[in-house]
Order: structure tokens, then sequence, then C-alpha cells
């Protein structure tokens, strides 16, 4: 009984604030605190009328799309290499991918700053993006790790004994059965480019990001604008991980190893 | 009969990983037809042998040949032998046609040719009605024939199962044994069978190879090995046997005699070889042993002590107290003649020279 209230209050505590901002978002006056005094799409309308929010989507949509393909790039070999480590190798890359994601984002951001003051590479939308990979690979590698751990290679060697070379090997068994694992997790890398806001801040330069824009709006005044975006942006997260979820989910596509038991 | 023609001929083969030798001495000649198995307990590098013939290893030193031809730089994709795998490795994403067909289609058949050959091979597993199932929804006897079927298909001059009844329960297995020797009748490929249960061994195979450790032991027609074991580990892991320590006390051209400490003798047509002083260790078979003196002339005869009778169906095992207190196991086919004795009864019993095997010791 206790331990149910404890899990309904913890529930709660996470929920409560995203009722809070849908609600609001669809109040009728400016005001941020109850009394609600009535329903109105007024601040969606503010939304589509302000061009430089609508810059900032789609600058962070086009980092986030960038992120997702860069990501997948090199997550995509890096799980090709990791199938073929055996356990030593598989606990280094395991060790090395993880531990970027317990870094502060303090930390990863002022490291970029530096890296890229070194470098001598001026601060934009490039250096944002090479930053939010910095960030996604690690994350994307631990996440398919999990799913390419249950890969049979003995698939690959009957595919080999029945006359496919290696490309076909890799063309007709190994990229099919891996496929949706790379595909969810580039929608991962998606999201979490999309949303990312601490290192971005450092290395955005004069860029504006979507977060970076709703934190300076914050700023200046808080405006019931705000609860509208948060909401679009907490939908369409949603719909971003629901649809790595089923393509995860994908009959056949998700079973990536060979069927033994009777 | 025509003489048997190698397809497959293994010298002095030796196979290491690292500083482990997984393989030593290997020395095989397989004939083309033949049902061959490789029998062993786990561990003892079945896996090994069969790989380095498909083509996923290869050897430390000595050579391999299939067909005549030394195939130490020839890919698995290019040897004419097919493997079906211990836990199947079916493609998961594919049907029951496209995992059958995967051969075929990577070799860039014509479609009709392709369906035609596949369609012939599901009838010969009898699953042309799964023909559009995935593996998922299969049974465990249902994939150990996509299996099989996935690899005939190509024709291959060899076909290589690792044990591939392994993972289905007892009453499949013996349904697909009897599958296994009708599809290799109907077939004609030379049949590779890797299997640690000597009963799968002796129904199927027409030669036996047996392992230990890397090595092997002997190579033999099921009942030969099983009547004549060439070693104590072959008499032990193949059926089950009575083993004495004795000591050769006399060779002769009767046989030789070897003794018990305790001075029970036999006499063996099958000891030729050891010498008087010889320390050798008997063995016999549980039907080798009976109640009754069937033939006069051979009977050994000695005396014990009946503890107990198990009847399994028309055998009954018998667990017989020797005077010197060894035991042993006799099985007795019911059939009437004789009347058997009662447990706590004293009986003789008899053996015959020619089922007393003598073995050096290990
Ligand atoms: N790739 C490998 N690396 C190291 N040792 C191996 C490898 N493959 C097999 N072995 C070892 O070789 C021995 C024989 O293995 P295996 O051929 O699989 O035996 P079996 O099939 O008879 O059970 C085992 O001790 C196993 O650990
Ligand atoms: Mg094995």
């Amino acid at each position: 009984m206790l331990l149910r209230l404890v899990v309904w209050t913890i529930l709660a505590f996470l929920v409560a604030p995203l009722i809070i901002i849908v609600l609001f978002s669809f109040h009728a006056s400016a005001s941020l605190s109850f009394p609600f005094t009535g329903f109105s799409l007024r601040w969606y309308q503010e939304i589509f009328g302000n061009t430089q929010l609508a810059g900032a989507v789609t600058k962070s949509l086009i980092i986030a799309f960038f992120t997702a393909l860069i990501t997948l790039v090199l997550g995509a070999s890096a799980s090709l290499g990791w199938l073929r480590l055996d356990r030593i190798g598989r606990a280094v890359i395991e060790a090395m991918s993880v531990t970027p994601i317990a870094l502060p984002g303090l930390f990863v951001g002022v490291s970029l700053l530096v890296l890229f003051a070194q470098a001598g590479i001026r601060l934009s939308t490039l250096t944002i993006v090479i930053s939010h990979v910095v960030i996604a690979l690690p994350i994307l590698i631990v996440a398919m790790k999990a799913r390419l751990a249950l890969f049979d290679p003995s698939l690959e060697e009957a595919a080999r004994d029945l006359g496919a070379s290696q490309r076909q090997t890799f063309a007709r068994v190994t990229l099919p059965l891996i496929a949706p694992t790379l595909i969810s997790s580039a929608i991962l890398a998606f999201a979490v480019s999309f949303d990312e806001f601490v290192v971005t801040s450092f290395v955005a330069g004069t860029e504006t990001t979507l977060p970076m824009y709703i934190w300076s709006m914050m700023r200046r005044t808080v405006t019931p604008m705000v609860n509208a975006i948060s909401t679009l942006v907490l939908l369409f997260s949603v719909a971003i991980l629901l649809g790595a979820w089923l393509i995860g989910r994908l009959r056949r596509q998700s079973a990536i190893s060979a069927r033994a038991e009777p | 009969m025509k003489a048997p023609t190698p397809i497959i001929e293994i010298r002095d083969g030796k196979k290491s990983f690292g500083s482990f030798v997984a393989l030593e001495n290997i020395n095989l000649t397989i004939h083309e037809g033949e049902i061959l198995t490789l029998l062993g307990p786990s561990g003892c590098g079945k896996t090994t042998l069969m790989r380095l013939i498909a083509g996923f290893e290869g050897l430390t030193s000595g050579t391999l040949r299939v067909s005549g031809e030394d195939v130490a730089a020839v890919p698995p994709e290019r040897r004419p032998v097919n493997m079906v795998f211990q836990r199947y490795a079916l493609f998961p994403h594919l049907d029951v046609f496209e995992n059958v067909a995967f051969g075929l289609k990577v070799k860039g058949l014509a479609k009709s040719e392709i369906t035609e050959r596949v369609k012939r091979m599901l009838h010969i597993v009898q699953l042309e009605s799964l023909a559009n199932r995935y593996i998922d929804e299969l049974s465990g006897g249902q994939c150990q024939r996509v299996a099989l079927a996935r690899a005939l298909v190509n024709e291959p001059k060899v076909l290589l199962l690792d044990e591939p009844l392994a993972a289905l329960d007892l009453k499949i297995r013996q349904h697909m044994l009897a599958e296994m020797k009708r599809i290799h009748a109907e077939t004609g490929a030379t049949f590779i069978y890797v299997t640690h249960d000597q009963d799968e061994a002796m129904i199927l195979s027409d030669r036996v190879v047996l392992m230990e450790k890397g090595r092997i032991v002997q190579i033999d027609r099921p009942e030969d090995m099983y009547a004549r074991p060439k070693s104590l580990f072959a008499a032990k892991f193949l059926g089950e046997t009575n083993l004495f320590e004795t000591a050769v006390a006399d060779s002769g051209a009767q046989g030789t005699v070897a003794k018990t400490a305790s001075g029970i003798g036999f006499l063996s047509r099958n000891g030729a070889g050891h010498k008087a002083g010889d320390k050798v260790v008997v063995s016999i078979r549980p039907e080798s042993f009976s109640f009754a003196n069937n033939d006069e002339g051979s009977s050994q005869k000695t005396q014990g002590q009946v503890e107990d009778v198990v009847f399994i169906g028309s055998r009954s095992f018998y667990t017989v107290r020797l005077d010197d207190q060894a035991k042993i196991r006799i099985q007795v086919q019911r059939n009437g003649r004789v009347k058997p004795p009662e447990p706590g009864s004293r009986a003789t019993i008899y053996w015959d020279a020619d089922n007393v095997v003598m073995l050096p010791q290990a």
C-alpha cells in the first residue's frame, strides 16, 4: 500500500509539470498560474507568426538530421567492428563509450570549445553538429550494443557456407538484420540532438537552435508561448521515440538471431 | 559392391588455437556416399573438424583434400560442401522458401530453376505447406528440416551435420533419424554427422569415427566398434559394459587366458597380442552374460548372488554380486525357455570366449 503511494507520488511529480505546461499552452489569458480562465489557441497562432522561432526550429532540424546521419554511418561502422570483436575488445569499446555519457555537459562543452579554438575552427552550425555527434555517438553505441549482442555470427557463416561472398553476405544477411537497430538508433541520435542545450550553448557561436531560442525568450519575458512551443516539442519527441520503438519492434526484423530452441 | 571412392582425405591434420591443440594426428578418409559419424564427448574437437572441412578454419599443419584437390586456399563459399549448423542458423528475416532458395540465389541461378529446385527440396523434407512461414513460426523439428533442405538444395557432394538433433526432444529425434536415412538414400550425398550420442551414431552410420581429446581413437563399422572396441575408452563410450582388472596367465592357440586377483579366469579369442604377465582389462557386454549354458564347448562360468532385477519390456537387467564382491550387470532377453533366477538366489553365470574383449589398461 505504502509502496503504491510512493510510486504514484513519484509519477505525479514527473507528470504534473508536463500536464501543467500542456494545459496552460491553451490558456486564454497571459497568466501562468491558476485560476484557469478559458481555452484558446492564441499562443499557437503566435508561434506560427514568429519568423525567428521558425528559423531556430529549421536550424535545429537541420542539425539533428546531420547529427543522425553522421552518427548512423559512424555507429554502423563501429557496430560492424564490434560484431567481430572478442569479449575483451567489446569491454574496451564499452568503457570508452560509457565514459563520455557520464561526463557533465559543462565539461564536454568547455573541452569542445577549447578544441575548436585550438584547431582554429570557427564556431558555426558545423561545430554544433560535431559536438552533437560527440554526445550522441556513445549513447548510440550503448543502445545498439544490447541488440547487436543478440546477433548470431553463425548466420554470416551459414551465408558463406551457402555460397555467398563476403559482400553478398553483408548485403543479404548482416545489413537487413541490423538495419532496424541502426535506424532506431539514428532516430535516438536525432532526438538527442534536437533538444541538446548545455553543450550547444558553448559551441554555437552566433547560431541559435530551438532550445537556445526558448531559453533566451524565457530570459526576456516569461510568455505563455513557451508552453505552446514546449507542448509541440513534447509531441514531436514522443512521435519520433514512438517511431524508433515501432521500427525496433517490427516483426521478423526484430529477430536478429536464429531461433534454436525447439 | 564397387570400390569406395575417397571424397575427403585428411593427412596428419593438426589444429591449434594459440597454444591449445584442438586436433592432432588426424588421418581420415571419407568415402563418397557414406554416412560417417564423428562421435565423442563434448569438447573432443568434433565441431572443429567439421569447421575445417567446411572451410571456416584452416589446418595448422597437414593436408585436407576434397575430391583429390587440396582446399587449403579455398574459401567456404567455393567448397562443394554444405553444413547444417548445430543451432541451425536459419535466416530470421526470410521465410522458409527464401531460406532454402538462398544458396541458389547467391549463385545467380534463373528464377524458374530456383523455384523448381526449392519446391522439389521442400517436397523431399515435407515442408511444401509451410513455404511462406517465417522461422519463428516453426517447431524445432520443422527448423531442422528447413536447415537440411537449405543445405541439400545446393546438391553438395558432402553434407556436414553438426549435432542436428541435439535440440530436439526424444520422440522427434527418433523420427528425424529415420528421415535423415531416407533423405540420404534419396540424395546420395556423403553425410558427415557429428554427435555425442552413441545411439544416434549406431543407428545412422556406415562407419563411426570415435574421438577423444582431439584425436581419433578408432574408426570402424558401428557393430564392430561395439563388439571389438580397441581401447577402454571405446568400450566405455559405446554402450554399457562390465570391466575386470586382470593379468594374462597364458596365451596360446586356444586363445588368451587372463585371471582376476580373486581367480576368475577369462578365455578370450580377441586377446591376441597380449603375453603372459600383461595387465589387461577384460570387457564383457551385459548381453554377453547368460544364466544358461548355451554352448558346451566354449562357455566359461562363475557364481554369484542375484541382488536386483529390473524389467524393461522384453529385456531384464540383473545386478549380480560375484563371490569376490565385484558387481556385474547382465541383460537377459525373456523368451520363456530358461527360467531366470529370483533376486536373492545364487546363480551360475556363463559367457562365451568370442565375447570376451581384452583391452590394454588406460
Ligand atoms: N575458436 C576457438 N578458439 C579457441 N579454442 C577453441 C575454438 N574453437 C574450439 N576451441 C576449443 O577446441 C576444443 C574442441 O571444441 P569443439 O570442436 O567445439 O568440440 P566438440 O564439438 O567436440 O564439443 C574445445 O576445448 C574448445 O574450447
Ligand atoms: Mg560441437
